[in-house]
């Protein structure tokens, strides 16, 4: 056995891993080689001196962490059931929940006011025609009446107003939608005081005209 | 009587030759962690938790990070144990973790705590491994002298190509037989006495260079 064979086995002479015919034919070599003879001496005080070194005592509190883990390990297994996509599942709710905890009363809150306030503006919005009741005041020289011209709405209702030169109303009629029936009561409405600004200036300013303006009432 | 599911627990067999699959031992305590039972989370930590510690403490550069890397191993014990797929021991598998963990450590320390400047004796900075290991049956001469010689090669073990170093610890610190060390490090059984001749050789080389008295320490 040459030196270089010696290289290339002295790792398993060492840790007792030759054959028996090997190991003789090695160690015969060894008998007449110094040289290689002090190498394997070398390994195996190397080898024995690292057997030697004490074992690193683990710090007491390790065992406390490591046991703090396994319950909380043991848990999560319990609670998912081993699987592997309600373990991903319960980690992104946990981060979101988390994450979103401070901001979940404000945006309740905000959530909740929004609902509300659109809630009572959506009862006014509406693009249909509903029936609903109106009553119509009017205003007279000395009092004011209410309920003088109670009005159903079911479309559109179109009031005319007849003028005198004075711009006081002398007559007025109430058509609702495409029906033809008049509602009115002249005698009623003398001397009332009614303010439109849609009124042509020419009836603003007095000047006699006698004419019908329509004023419509869109529910 | 039947058998309980959860028997009765068993010692450590670290010394066991090598293994390939799962033994009964394994196949008992895999079968409690699957189910979540609390006793096999207990063994787990009493069986691994020093000989883990242990060789992520030799194979990290910073061996008072070691609490925390042993942590990541259990963890990731306990998340994987459900996908472990028993093609090599728990003793292999687990060890399997440890040293990557210990490699990862390796590399994150050497990105960003390299040029820090330790502030007292804090993170980042070297602890003597001699610290963590203690002989309390020795006289204090002895101990002394044999705190001298573990320096040396503690200090000489940290300063050998990582690769090497863990083939080393594994086989002649944590004495596990070289086809185990083949599995844990995935690399065929030439490569690991390719590696474990090259540590034990760069481990000589620096005891010779820095210490010619180590001759006469190991005599």
């Amino acid at each position: 056995m040459t030196c270089w064979s010696v290289k290339r086995r002295k790792t398993d002479y060492v840790d007792g891993r030759l054959r028996p015919g090997e190991r003789s034919r090695l160690e015969a070599h060894l008998q007449n080689c110094d040289s290689c003879d002090l190498e394997i001496n070398e390994m195996r005080s190397v080898r024995s001196s690292l057997r030697n070194l004490l074992k690193p005592d683990a710090p007491a509190a390790l065992r406390t962490r490591l046991r703090v883990i396994a319950s909380y390990e043991r848990h999560v297994l319990l609670e998912t059931n081993g699987s592997r996509v309600r373990r991903v599942w319960n980690n992104w709710k946990f981060r979101i929940n988390q994450m979103m905890r401070p901001l979940t009363i404000p945006a309740t809150g905000g959530l909740l006011s929004s609902l509300l306030l659109f809630g009572a503006l959506a009862l006014t919005i509406s693009t249909t025609t509903r029936a609903v009741q109106y009553e119509v005041p009017v205003y007279y020289e000395n009092h004011i009446d209410p309920n003088l011209v109670p009005l159903e709405l079911r479309s559109s209702v179109f009031l005319t107003l007849s003028l005198d030169g004075s711009g006081r109303i002398t007559d007025y009629a109430v058509q609702q939608g495409e029906s033809k029936s008049f509602v009115g009561d002249p005698a009623r409405l003398q001397g009332n005081n009614i303010s439109l600004p849609e009124f042509p200036e020419r009836s603003r300013s007095g000047d006699i005209s006698i004419s019908f303006i329509p004023v419509v009432y869109r529910p | 009587m039947a058998q309980p599911f959860w028997g009765k627990t068993g010692s450590l067999s670290i010394l066991a030759g090598a293994q390939t699959g799962v033994s009964e031992e394994d196949a008992r305590i895999l079968r409690g962690l699957r189910a979540g039972i609390e006793e096999a989370y207990e063994e787990l930590i009493e069986r691994y938790e020093h000989p883990v510690y242990s060789i992520v403490f030799r194979l990290i550069a910073n061996p008072s990070d070691a609490s925390d890397v042993v942590q990541d191993v259990f963890l990731k014990v306990f998340r994987g144990v459900q996908s472990f797929r028993q093609q090599s021991s728990l003793r292999t598998w687990i060890y399997r973790i440890a040293v990557n963990e210990a490699h990862n450590h390796r590399r994150w320390f050497a990105r960003h705590c390299r040029r820090e400047v330790p502030i007292g004796n804090e993170h980042c900075e070297h602890t003597d491994p001699l610290d963590f290991a203690t002989d309390p049956g020795r006289s204090p001469f002895d101990q002394a002298l044999d705190s001298e010689n573990r320096l040396m090669i503690e200090q000489a073990l940290t300063r050998i190509n990582p690769v090497f170093r863990t083939a080393v610890v594994l086989r002649d610190i944590q004495n596990l037989s070289y086809e185990e060390i083949a599995e844990i490090l995935q690399v065929s059984l030439g490569t690991v006495k390719s590696r474990i001749l090259r540590g034990r050789e760069a481990l000589r080389r620096e005891l010779t260079q820095r210490d010619a008295g180590f001759a006469e320490a190991m005599a």
